[in-house]
């Protein structure tokens, strides 16, 4: 992954990951979000606050790359160079054409739109290499704002249900929230075709809609699910889930400054099908 | 005269109601009304967030004039209004550089078309971020502050001063850290790129540079910033810049998603999210099997 563009956000990666190694991040998702508590932190309008800054604990990440300018993936096995590590590939139930579109995409895997900076959409903003880059949260009674690290990346999202824009296409698409109980669930429409899932030319199109539920466990861990519909990429509903773990109150969200840095493509090797004399 | 100018804006709600596309110029000429003398004397007091103490900033804010084209004024031109200069201090308005330090400043200027970071689609940095012609969010909770500014997805997170600056690196939208005197907001920046510009004009900075920014809420749709600026590589002295920041009071006003994408010249330029050519239609036929006969 992007994790290195220059020494700016080097020193970014480095505290966080220090961040990880000085709490037990690591936890998996369990297999049920617990019961609705009494003793979660809530706002005044009785909502749950989920407030603070995450980072996301299990992963799904495709072809994880977490690297340095000289090439050295921390992920593979033996801190080696190149791809690997992380979990294996994932398959999607992708329609025949959608299929070949995707391994196309595969074996030029510098046309990911991430390799310039581009803002990762949804819910690849969320799921990012695991503790790697922290979410700032920040809610009142009329909106849930996501703050990202990576990509300096955010989503204002309202909570009155309202609906969603006309004529509106958007890397991010359109966000409509609404509280269900304990669960902020996010309705995700308007895309602008753009975005891919991960580095391994997984994709969704413009025909894309997300429903996301951000659920708060206790008051260190948020379980995020993510439910992924396109009927023009998809034969079926994809699902995410993962879990978020608050990062230490002494630590702070820094800045990934990617296209200011032009350093992403670098993490694109020959075997990405670049000719990178072509890329910018 | 410029601190008369700046009072003149204050409290104007009906001036200051900005489309958010819109770049409009200011009317230099509003003659101040009897309730804007009276809040010279008369603090305005800012509602509260729900834990009663924290004055409430929130909501989406722009400023109307055009210092974004150059801090110290500049002649009107096709579709940009006249600008006088937002330097309050000095009194003459002029930014204090020192002597060594213009040559720099002449050699932005003269490339400022292709040089000024801006126009790559790089986040504006501090304060520049406040006077660009497009809007930003101020987020507020009890505990938390960030403003998220239109243009480029740019973010800051605002920390409590009671915790030193990140100073080991250097970032384009600074290190933020803050304090309330009273009812006015106050934040110190520091560890700002060099490679950030002030405005399209070339004017600029070190890596020494920092800021105090100061918003202060003067009427419940207004708040004056005023952010004074030191660098004692490039500047003979510290000088302040003033300006307005309207609420923007549009029904269902929000902030946009701005990004840019590359030409067919891989230059690349803001492009809409209501603009069609931002929606990509990928076309699957091409992977179709051809029909045997």
């Amino acid at each position: 992954m992007k994790a290195i563009h220059g020494r700016h956000v080097r020193t970014a990666a480095l505290v966080m990951l220090g961040a990880c190694l000085a709490a037990p991040l690591f936890a998996q998702a369990p297999d049920e979000p617990a019961a609705p508590s009494a003793e979660l932190p809530r706002l005044p309008d009785g909502t749950p606050d989920l407030q603070g800054l995450w980072l996301k604990s299990t992963g799904s990440f495709q072809g994880l790359f977490i690297g340095s300018l000289d090439g050295t993936n921390f992920a593979a096995p033996a801190g080696g160079r190149g791809r690997g590590g992380g979990p294996a590939p994932r398959e999607y139930p992708y329609t025949p054409e959608a299929l070949r579109e995707k391994e196309y995409r595969r074996q030029n895997r510098y046309l990911d739109p991430e390799a310039r900076c581009h803002i990762p959409g949804v819910p690849r903003a969320l799921d990012q290499p695991a503790a790697l880059y922290p979410v700032y949260i920040i809610q009142d009674e009329n909106y849930v704002a996501l703050l990202h690290e990576a990509m300096h990346d955010v989503r204002i999202i309202p909570t009155d249900n309202s609906p969603h824009p006309e004529n509106y296409w958007a890397w991010n698409g359109d966000s409509r929230g609404r509280w269900e109980g304990d669960t902020f669930v996010v309705d995700v429409s308007n895309f602008n075709g753009r975005t891919w899932l991960d580095m391994e030319g997984n994709f969704v199109d413009h025909n894309e809609h997300v429903l996301e539920r951000f659920t708060l466990l206790d008051s260190e861990t948020i379980l995020y699910e993510a439910t992924v519909t396109d009927p023009t990429v998809f034969v079926e509903p994809v699902e995410f889930r993962f879990t978020l773990k608050r990062v230490p109150a002494d630590q702070q969200i820094l800045e990934y400054s990617c296209l200011e840095g032009e350093r992403s493509l670098q993490h694109y090797t020959e075997e990405d099908g670049g000719p990178r004399e072509r890329v910018r | 005269m410029r601190t008369a100018q700046a009072m003149r804006l204050v409290g104007a709600p009906a001036a200051v109601a900005v489309i958010v596309t819109v770049v409009a110029g200011i009317p230099a000429t509003t003659v101040p009304t009897a309730a804007q003398e009276a809040s010279r004397t008369t603090p305005f007091v800012p509602p509260r967030l729900w834990d009663g103490r924290t004055p409430d900033f929130r909501g989406i804010w722009q400023v109307r004039g055009t210092a974004h084209v150059n801090l110290e004024g500049h002649p009107g031109r096709d579709g940009i209004a006249a600008s006088e200069s937002i330097v309050v201090d000095p009194p003459d308005g002029r930014i204090p550089y020192r002597p060594e330090a213009l040559a720099q400043r002449e050699e932005n200027f003269r490339t400022r078309a292709t040089a000024d970071p801006s126009s790559k689609c790089y986040q504006a940095g501090v304060p520049r971020a406040t006077y660009v012609p497009t809007p930003l969010q101020i987020l507020q909770s009890p505990g938390n502050l960030a403003i998220v500014y239109q243009e480029n997805h740019a973010f800051r997170v605002f920390y409590p001063d009671t915790r030193p600056h990140f100073e080991a690196a250097d970032f384009w939208m600074g290190d933020t850290r803050y304090r309330w005197e009273g009812d006015t907001l106050v934040a110190d920046v520091v560890a700002l790129t060099d490679q950030l510009w002030l405005d399209q004009a070339g004017n600029y900075h070190s890596t020494d540079f920092h800021v105090v920014e100061r918003y202060r809420m003067t009427g419940p749709d207004t708040i004056v910033y005023e952010a004074r600026m030191d660098d004692p590589v490039v500047y003979a002295r510290p000088w302040t810049i003033r300006v307005v920041l309207g609420r923007v009071t549009e029904p269902g006003a929000r902030i946009i998603e701005d990004e840019c994408l590359e030409d067919e010249n891989g230059v690349r330029r803001h492009i809409s999210p209501y603009d069609p050519a931002n929606l990509l239609i990928t076309d699957y036929s091409r992977w179709r099997q051809p029909v045997e006969q």
